[in-house]
């Protein structure tokens, strides 16, 4: 994977859109993701369900790519950073961080994020918020609501959208999803699905793959 | 002298049963009787109505009184049915012959719909003969203790084995006959199967190790009449489906002049749009035509079994839904729309009528186009000829065999060493290899290969003394609500808001509706209201609406019937055909003649044929809807191999065209090429998407081996977390396991199921041996014009339709009339 990236105005910052699942914020050094369902696969596999570790482990890696990139001051998860409590898989994340002393990790609660607060500390988690405010961004993990004179940016649906490829082909993308006040980020988890039907209407859709990123044209 | 004169006592005693009830036996259901007391397994073929039933379950009572005391307590018989609905009709008819014989044996039934207390009762005190589901006796086996229940069986029937076979449910029935003939080594297994084309391998997948077998054949054939009905003129340019408003006229007298009808239809569909059509010719039929099919709520459709066979119902609009199952002896007429797609599936509904033994079946057969009279033609062939389908038994199930091995491990566990000789016994598995088998013990016991990425999992546990078995409550549970291989698209339930169940409908198709839009389901229009967890609301509106179109229920025309097919039509135009449906269709054949041609027997035709819309290419091998997909793929990327091009496909069961606002330019030589027996399956790959169509196939792998997860227990939130969807679970493996064997699994049924490889070659060697007919033409023809409106249908809502094809129509009729 190639880092490529697309640079939009929203809610009057400039933010830098990635096909890394991420996007960063230059003003506030802030890398934004969302969704990492920390521990999904091993939740699976103490249910009876065979599913191999190495995706989990391939989206912190990617993560410590960006952050060896853009050497954000903070990171912030906008929701779901774990996927059923606590695991050996989400063990991982507080190495993780401890990897980075440098970088101030925050977290918006999400529906999945339910574990006790002293697991915060272990992984390396500053601070957990039900919703952020940073100058005119407001960060929740559902995307739902309006503050007026605020641009919400959030998570948890794990936009996608179904671009027509000629010959009457349509292909699945994960994207992210723009309207006029609101921003909703992809799933930074590789092994998620895609919703491509609870999008706002009149979204822009920021799709991207393996070696790009591409605005989806409107129909 | 003593054996011999006991061996009769129980024969005696079910003869003067019989004749007090003025029945004498079968031949084969004699020798049946003979056979099993003599401690053989087998197979009976017999047709539907001729008493296969009794064959196998009074041979078991006979042995029962001939030597009582070698039976002991509980369960002495299980019997296999693949319905739920007709374990319980059977298990009444068995207990009622048992009470008149005057044995104290109980007859049970136990399935999904069994209440918990019974089957505890069961599980406590065993019946003497127990009806189960494959299903329901894969419960069995995973259950603790289970080495009770069988301690007394002596023999496992399997009825209408001809059903299970050649689909994933009969390797379940393998697996367990494996397991339990392994078990207790006397135990006798019998088949009860209606005639295939395949018998012999139908009996050595069902038997693959007994020693003594034997195959029971009746002579008794039940005799079919097939009547077509005729529209009162011949459209020479036909158009599917279209056809039936037509002849709903000629339908409803056929209906008024029978006791009660079934008519069959081959989509839900087009089931919700006779039952319109009938009401709407005649208003009196409210209240006395029901409609069945899979999607209606099941308490509804039991009422409506019930209504049949007690003679309250006219007539009952159905799809295959009613093709098994309880004989409705009120029922003396079958009416069936549009094409029947294979020979099996024909005869099977005709015999739903005429029940007593030497009853002619009478089958009328209402074609929605025009041509499909010529299938009337070839149908009658082929049932002289009894011509029935082969039921290709399924090979290498690994996601049946996994779900198996868990239930198995928790039924009270197996050593690995001595169950893969079990497995390997089967026919299924008999071509597994030891590396495969390695792979699937790793799969439930570590996640895969060791030490790579599986860390915590568990599902089976090797204990110390090297018992495979399952620990965990949480997983054992989870298997239960899990086990069987029918996996069905998510479905909706749809419920009236002032109460009340109508049905289900697949959740894609409700997905696409807005509040306050209509749709027909049991033949009522609804309006959906709210859809809430699962539930569409909705209250009853009128005025226009739209039919949801169900997948799957496009059935391809089968190999037997499309070698019919191609022979009829030959011989359609030579001099003085007798045949009614082939005089009827004169017309039409000699239109197709005059700008065309018809192929004969030997030939394969194909047409390049020039509008005002662009240019097709239309190809007539009559091999079924499947096979021209693939084919259809195959020609284009051949062609465009040739030169750049690009095409828009469509097909029906007798050919396909390709479409193209390019010209295609194509000589006889280079036609001659792109129809090539070489390098076939190197160009199929090719020219489909191979990872998209195996992606599709992962799906039920995926539910089957327990990877997805169908039936939670509970409705804890948590287990939402445990939902992931097949398609993403596939390019995971893909990624990460790209040798994993259930995707390996996934490819091969491609292969197998939707390539058809053998098939597939068969034609194309067949193509390759005929006359090859290129003829040219600037406007359709009888046979291209049906693919072209099916290839509107799909882009076009449905009243567009409509108009689209008058105009076309028009058009086409203008062309040719300065030509007549």
């Amino acid at each position: 994977m190639s880092l490529k990236q697309e640079t939009v105005f929203f809610g009057r910052q400039q933010l830098i859109l990635t096909n890394e699942r991420a996007l960063f914020w230059e003003k506030q050094q802030m890398l934004v993701l969302s969704d990492l369902h920390l521990g999904k696969a091993e939740h699976f596999r103490r249910n009876g369900i065979a599913l191999p570790s190495q995706p989990g482990k391939d989206d912190l890696q990617r993560l410590e790519g960006l952050i060896l990139h853009f050497k954000p001051r903070h990171v912030l998860v906008v929701g779901d950073l774990v996927h059923a409590g606590a695991n050996n898989e989400v063990a991982l994340f507080g190495r993780f961080t401890a990897g980075f002393p440098g970088v101030d990790f925050l977290l918006i609660k999400g529906n999945h994020d339910r574990f006790p607060g002293d697991l915060l500390p272990e992984l390396g988690i500053r601070a957990v918020y039900d919703e952020l405010v940073i100058d005119t961004l407001r960060f929740i993990h559902h995307p739902e609501g309006h503050r007026p004179g605020l641009y919400t940016i959030s998570g948890h649906i794990h936009p996608g959208v179904a671009v027509r490829m000629p010959a009457k082909r349509v292909i699945h993308f994960p994207c992210y999803a723009l309207t006029e006040d609101q921003l909703i980020l992809p799933a930074f988890a590789k092994f998620t699905g895609t919703d491509t039907r609870s999008l706002p209407r009149r979204a822009r859709c920021y799709a991207f793959y393996e070696a790009g990123i591409f605005e989806v044209p409107q129909h | 002298m003593e054996a011999k004169e006991q061996q009769n006592k129980g024969y005696d005693i079910v003869l003067d049963w019989m004749a007090a009830q003025g029945r004498t036996p079968f031949e084969f259901q004699r020798k049946t009787w003979e056979k099993y007391g003599r401690a053989y397994s087998g197979m009976v073929v017999a047709p539907t109505g001729f008493g296969k039933t009794f064959s196998v379950f009074l041979a078991v009572l006979i042995d029962f009184m001939n030597r009582p005391d070698a039976y002991g307590n509980g369960l002495k018989l299980i019997w296999i049915t693949p319905l739920r609905s007709l374990a319980k009709d059977l298990a009444r008819a068995m207990q009622e012959a048992i009470d008149s014989i005057g044995l104290d044996w109980v007859v049970e039934v136990r399935h999904g719909d069994t209440d918990i207390k019974t089957k505890q009762r069961q599980s406590k005190q065993m019946p003497d003969v127990l009806l189960l589901t494959p299903e329901s006796l894969h419960l069995l086996l995973a259950q603790k203790g289970r080495t009770i229940f069988f301690k007394s069986l002596k023999c496992i029937a399997v009825d209408e084995w001809h059903e299970l076979l050649g689909s994933k449910r009969g390797v379940m029935i393998e697996l367990a006959l494996a397991y339990l003939k392994a078990q207790y080594k006397e135990l006798r297994v019998w088949g009860i199967t209606a005639t295939i084309g395949n018998l012999d391998e139908a009996m050595d997948v069902l038997l693959p190790v007994a020693k003594k077998r034997v195959k029971i054949v009746a002579r008794e054939k039940k005799k079919i009449a097939i009547e077509p009905v005729f529209p009162d003129k011949v459209e020479v340019l036909p158009w599917a489906g279209h056809l039936g408003g037509a002849l709903v006229q000629k339908v409803v007298p056929v209906i008024l002049q029978s006791k009660s009808s079934i008519v069959f239809t081959n989509t839900r569909s087009q089931s919700e749009m006779w039952y319109q059509l009938l009401l709407e010719a005649y208003p009196d039929f409210a209240g006395q035509i029901a409609l069945h099919h899979s999607s209606i709520d099941a308490p509804i459709r039991q009422w409506i079994e019930e209504a049949l066979s007690e003679g309250k119902l006219k007539a009952v609009i159905a799809t295959s839904s009613l093709d098994l199952g309880v004989d409705f002896k009120p029922v003396d007429t079958v009416i069936q729309v549009g094409s029947a797609k294979g020979v099996a599936r024909f005869m099977q509904r005709a015999g739903r009528s005429g029940h007593s033994p030497h009853e002619v079946s009478k089958i009328y057969f209402v074609p929605t186009h025009s041509l499909e009279l010529v299938e009337v033609a070839a149908l009658k062939e082929a049932v002289k000829n009894n011509a029935i389908e082969r039921r290709e038994p399924m090979i290498l199930s690994f996601d049946v065999l996994l779900q198996f091995l868990v239930t198995i491990a928790l039924g009270g566990g197996f050593i690995a060493a001595d169950m893969q000789q079990i497995i390997q016994g089967t026919f299924a598995f008999h071509y597994m290899t030891d590396e495969e088998w390695r792979q699937c013990i790793l799969l439930i016991t570590v996640g895969g290969e060791v030490g790579k990425n599986y860390e915590d999992f568990h599902k089976v546990k090797e204990r110390e003394d090297g018992m495979l078995i399952v620990e965990k409550r949480r997983i054992a549970m989870l298997h239960r609500m899990n086990i069987g291989v029918i996996v069905s698209d998510a479905m909706m339930r749809v419920k009236f808001i002032s109460g009340g169940y109508i049905g289900m409908v697949e959740e894609y198709f409700l997905s696409k509706l807005k509040k306050g839009d209509k749709f027909i389901l049991a033949g009522r229009v609804l309006e959906l209201v709210n859809i809430k967890e699962m539930t569409a609301l909705v209250r009853n509106a009128s005025g226009t609406a739209i039919t949801p179109s169900w997948l799957g229920g496009r059935l391809p025309l089968s190999a037997n019937l499309s070698h019919f097919l191609r022979q009829k039509l030959a011989l359609s135009v030579q001099a003085g055909v007798q045949q009614k449906e082939l005089a009827f269709l004169q017309p039409l054949l000699l239109t197709q003649q005059q700008y065309s041609h018809i192929p004969a027997a030997d030939e394969f035709l194909v047409e390049n044929i020039h509008t005002r819309e662009g240019f097709h290419l239309f190809l007539y091998p009559f091999e079924g809807r499947l096979i021209h997909e693939v084919m259809a793929a195959l020609i284009a990327f051949r062609i465009s191999r040739l030169y750049p091009i690009s095409f828009s496909m469509a097909m029906n069961d007798y050919g396909f065209e390709l479409f193209s606002d390019t010209e295609i330019r194509l000589s006889t030589e280079e036609l001659r090429q792109v129809l090539s027996r070489e390098h076939l399956m190197e160009d199929v790959v090719n020219s489909i998407n191979a990872t998209e169509m195996a992606r599709r196939k992962f799906r039920d792998i995926a539910v089957i081996s327990g990877m997805v997860v169908q039936n939670m227990y509970g409705k804890q939130k948590s287990n939402k977390s445990l939902q992931a969807s097949a398609g993403l679970i596939f390019k995971v493996l893909e990624e990460y396991e790209p040798n994993h064997i259930l995707l390996k699994q996934a490819y091969a049924e491609v292969f197998n199921q939707q390539l058809e490889e053998p098939r597939l070659i068969a034609a194309f060697e067949r193509i390759n041996a005929s006359k090859i007919i290129y003829k040219f033409s600037s406007k359709f023809t009888p046979l291209s014009f049906p693919i072209k409106v099916d290839s509107l249908r799909q882009s076009l809502s449905s009243e567009d339709l409509e108009k689209r094809i008058q105009r076309m129509q028009q058009q086409s009729r203008k062309e040719t009339k300065p030509k007549k």
